[in-house]
């Protein structure tokens, strides 16, 4: 335990054992892994960390404990037993399900009624619905069905001290009290852990053709990017990918089978002399291996929706420039991934004025540039997050009364929170 | 009443012709939609800028004075109700629209700004502002961030929240706090996500990020008239079944339907249960699911279904719907308006349940449901005239709400808890729960100045403690009962 800890790490071991059983607690590496099955558990474990004052960081698959700002904890508090689709209600299109299942998993479930939560996260097989929560991920589904604030009606949540409790419920249309489940989501662990997560639902899409278009800049998309999000054929997803040399434009299209033919005629006429041809639907992995590059630095950009193309270009721009290549995966919402990998003779340091280039460009239209996966080389030359919002002490004022002892993924999120 | 010295200074933060404090003016302000509440504020405030709010929330704050803010005071659930001898901050000349832009589809707006002039603005471009509360011609878009306002398109198309990108938010201390932005996902905490919905809790919004939608490229309106409104929200269940999302799934039992028709002619056929069902999208989309729509409602035993032929049909069908509320003041000298939701599976339960309770108390319960969502607003007719009646409208109105909560529902859909319901989300939400969203009132407001004794059942002082519950000092006397 660390020097501020009141307690011996062989106590703090047996306590933790007391509570979720000693099979299910155990020293892994430089902290204590513990396993809870439920949400008085967590309410146990979390209780017994804020009053001996130790970190704990929650986790599910792990796929995404390297993101935000480094954080050491004395505990893992792992929710993987936690996995259990509590409710699927699908004739009222709604669901509750436990924080450590994976979503795939819960996808598998849903799909047994045609349903699905629609959100397309990284590492489906991996990720949990707690994990794609903390960290609020989305992907090109985005577009139409919204994010996680549109699509999570209701939250049961366990707070640093130990106090369980839910907030909204398992109707859509509700106003009643606040929505602590929005504060929830996106907040890095830093406010409290997701035990239980209701859903609304969507019917899976079950007539979609996926169509790319290929081009030299992402410039020349531009203008028949815009056409097709004012045209009425509805996309489900569009993303541009650019890697060196050349650049894709992925849509979606979903409809009833009897129009889809229509549809895509619609979407070839707005491409002018550019080939529209169909696509796998495979493309739409291209975020996911943004992240396999071996030595990238991955971030999340926040750009506004007709600036995308633009962007895309000028980040290939200047990174050429620096003997870096860069990979994008761009949603049409704005919001974009991209992989910076340095080639022979490329510094790290050109990797970090690239983003500080790109965050100073942003700024003045309310853009942002969050760093996801970090290199070794780059910590502490540079902020993850960057905020600079003047909403930053109302941040910090809630983290205070939400942890007082901050215990929860201390300094892992924006301002040090 | 608030000292002379005080409204000097409130008067020199907005200007003479800003501040109203003769009591026959103030009378104007002592009440929103929910009626039957009504308290005197100490006087109204008219800032024109953000700057001017400011000033204004400064003087409270140093004072401790309580402020409401309003917009249109058009609410039902009492949110701009005035604090005893406090300030009401009434945003109605912060009117402007400030920025359009179509390409990336956001409008920035003041708060003063109504619903429907959002979409009128951007109409031209083939935009439109989805939330339609049935106010949408006179309330704020301030008011409706208050509120999370929702309306009969939020089952296709979101509520407040879903299109609220960012917020400028003056908060209770007088600080100014920037919320959200034009681009998603903004490092930090969602707070756009918790201020919209706060019921003015949490400060005053002084801008408002809007986001727009395209409009869709056709509509169409169908009617179906069936014997119950169970056999209505049969077909309801199978439309959604079915895979689609339709923009709107209405349905009006037979004393709304005679309520809109008294008042608005809107030739509604007579039946027990009336679906209203609207699709929008491309064309030939909304030609196939439309054929569908009419199939599931035939099978469902639909007696008779039109479709709307032209646009003036559609507007007509519409108005009678929106106009239902007040349309109940033609068949009743008075009513209470409820607003309570349940999983849509669970509507002839609940249908039959409303139907033995109102019965038994010999009163007459108009319903005209969101059906889609579940959200119900049931309607009590009653006699104020008649002595007691009012106590048990009232009684029953809130034990329909109760009965809600128990089929798994909430007990407010998009009115929001207000005044009106503060003792029902005390039903809803257990002691925990309760403590834990005190928590991010005291992290916005730790005196308690923004539109105080609203929302929450009971008092608290910021430094209370999260935890089990503990009965109030009154309670333990045997003073005060806390439902």
């Amino acid at each position: 335990m660390s020097a501020t800890a009141t307690i011996t790490r062989e106590e703090a071991l047996a306590r933790l054992a007391a509570i979720v059983g000693p099979e299910h607690a155990r020293v892994e590496g430089d902290a204590l892994r513990v396993e809870p099955a439920d949400a008085e558990q967590v309410a146990g474990a979390l209780s017994f960390a804020h009053e001996c004052e130790v970190s704990v960081v929650p986790t599910g698959g792990g796929s995404k404990l390297a993101w935000g700002s480094p954080v050491a904890p004395e505990i893992f508090l792992a929710l993987d037993r936690m996995h259990a689709v509590r409710e699927h209600a699908w004739q009222d299109m709604t669901c509750t399900v436990e924080a450590g299942c994976t979503w795939a998993g819960m996808q598998r479930e849903l799909a047994q009624h045609g349903q699905m939560v629609a959100l397309d996260p990284l590492w489906p097989e991996r990720a949990t619905v707690g994990g794609v929560l903390a960290t609020n991920d989305s992907g090109a589904l985005r577009l139409r069905y919204g994010g996680l604030r549109d699509l999570v009606i209701g939250m049961t949540i366990v707070l640093a001290d130990g106090t369980v409790a839910k907030s909204g419920g398992k109707v859509v249309k509700n106003v009643a009290g606040y929505d602590l489940h929005k504060l929830m989501t996106g907040s890095f662990g830093t406010l409290g852990v997701i035990t239980e997560v209701n859903f609304r639902l969507h019917p899976v899409e079950r007539d979609a053709r996926t169509f790319s278009v290929v081009a030299q800049y992402a410039t020349q998309l531009a203008g028949p990017l815009a056409a097709l999000l004012h045209a009425q054929i509805g996309p489900s997803a569009v993303q541009l990918r650019t890697a060196a040399g050349q650049c894709a434009l992925d849509v979606r299209l979903c409809a009833r089978s009897e129009c889809l033919d229509n549809h895509a005629e619609k979407l070839r006429s707005l491409f002018g002399g550019l080939a529209v041809e169909e696509a796998d639907e495979r493309v739409w992995q291209a975020r996911q291996q943004l992240f396999a590059e071996p030595g990238a630095v991955v971030m999340k950009m926040s750009v506004l929706p007709a600036e995308v193309c633009t962007i895309a270009d000028a980040v290939k721009e200047s990174a050429v420039a620096k003997s870096i290549d860069a990979s994008i995966v761009a949603q049409a919402t704005g919001l974009m991934t991209a992989a910076l990998a340095e080639r022979g003779g490329a510094k790290s340091e050109d990797a970090a004025g690239l983003i500080e280039t790109l965050r100073a460009r942003l700024r003045p239209s309310g853009g942002s540039v969050a760093v996801m996966q970090m290199l070794d080389a780059l910590r502490g030359r540079i902020d993850v997050w960057d905020c600079r919002s003047d909403a930053l002490a109302m941040m910090r004022e809630i983290k205070r009364r939400f942890d007082a002892n901050r215990i929860l993924s201390p300094g892992r999120f924006v301002g040090g929170i | 009443m608030l000292p002379q010295s005080q409204i000097d200074e409130l008067r020199a933060a907005v200007g003479a012709d800003g501040l109203i404090t003769a009591e026959s003016q103030l009378q104007t302000y002592e009440c929103d939609g929910l009626t039957n509440f009504r308290v005197l504020p100490g006087a109204v405030a008219l800032p024109r800028s953000t700057e001017e709010v400011r000033a204004l929330v400064r003087i409270c704050a140093r004072h401790k004075i309580p402020f409401v803010s309003r917009g249109a005071g058009t609410g039902l659930s009492g949110g701009a109700l005035p604090a005893a001898g406090g300030v009401v901050v009434s945003l109605a000349r912060m009117n402007r629209i400030l920025e359009v832009d179509i390409a990336n589809r956001f409008v920035v707006v003041e708060p003063g700004v109504i619903n429907a002039h959002v979409s009128q603005r951007v109409a031209g471009d083939g935009y439109f502002y989805a939330p339609d509360p049935s106010s949408q011609s006179v309330c704020t878009i301030g008011g409706n961030v208050a509120e999370n306002s929702g309306g009969a398109h939020c089952l296709k198309y979101g509520f407040t929240v879903t299109h609220t990108l960012a917020l400028e938010v003056v908060l209770p201390s007088s600080e100014l706090a920037h919320f959200g932005a034009k681009t998603l996902d903004a490092p930090g905490y969602d707070l756009a996500g918790v201020f919209v919905g706060s019921e003015g809790t949490l400060g005053i919004a002084t801008k408002i990020t809007l986001r727009i939608v395209r409009r869709p490229e056709m509509v169409q309106t169908l009617l179906a008239a069936f014997a119950t409104p169970s056999a209505a929200g049969q077909t309801v269940s199978d439309i959604i079944a079915a895979g689609m999302l339709p923009a709107a799934l209405e349905i009006m039992d037979t004393l709304a339907i005679e309520a809109a028709e008294a008042a608005v002619h809107a030739h509604y056929p007579k039946c027990g249960g009336l679906l209203l069902v609207e699709l929008d999208g491309a064309c030939d989309e909304v030609e196939i699911l439309m054929r569908e729509v009419r199939a599931i409602a035939e099978k469902n035993g639909a007696a008779e279904i039109r479709v709307a032929q032209s646009e003036a049909e559609r507007a007509l069908i519409w108005k009678g719907r929106k106009a239902a509320f007040a349309a109940v003041g033609r068949i009743s000298p008075n009513y209470i308006v409820q607003d309570g939701v349940i999983p849509r599976t669970a509507l002839p339960r609940v249908l039959s349940d409303i139907e033995r309770m109102s019965s038994a108390v010999q009163l007459r319960v108009a319903n005209v449901f969101h059906a889609g969502d579940g959200n119900l607003h049931p309607l009590v007719l009653y006699d104020r005239e008649i002595a007691g009646q009012e106590e048990i409208a009232l009684d029953l109105s809130y034990r329909i709400l109760n009965l809600c909560v128990d089929n798994g529902g909430s007990i407010t859909g998009e009115h929001g808890v207000g005044k009106e319901k503060q003792q029902a989300l005390g039903y809803m939400f257990a002691e925990p729960d309760l403590a834990t969203m005190q928590l991010v009132r005291c992290a916005f407001d730790p005196e308690g100045l923004s539109n105080p004794d609203k929302v929450f059942p009971r008092p608290r002082l910021c430094a209370d403690k999260p935890g089990p519950y503990e009965p109030h000092p009154l309670e333990k006397a045997g003073v005060a009962e806390i439902f």
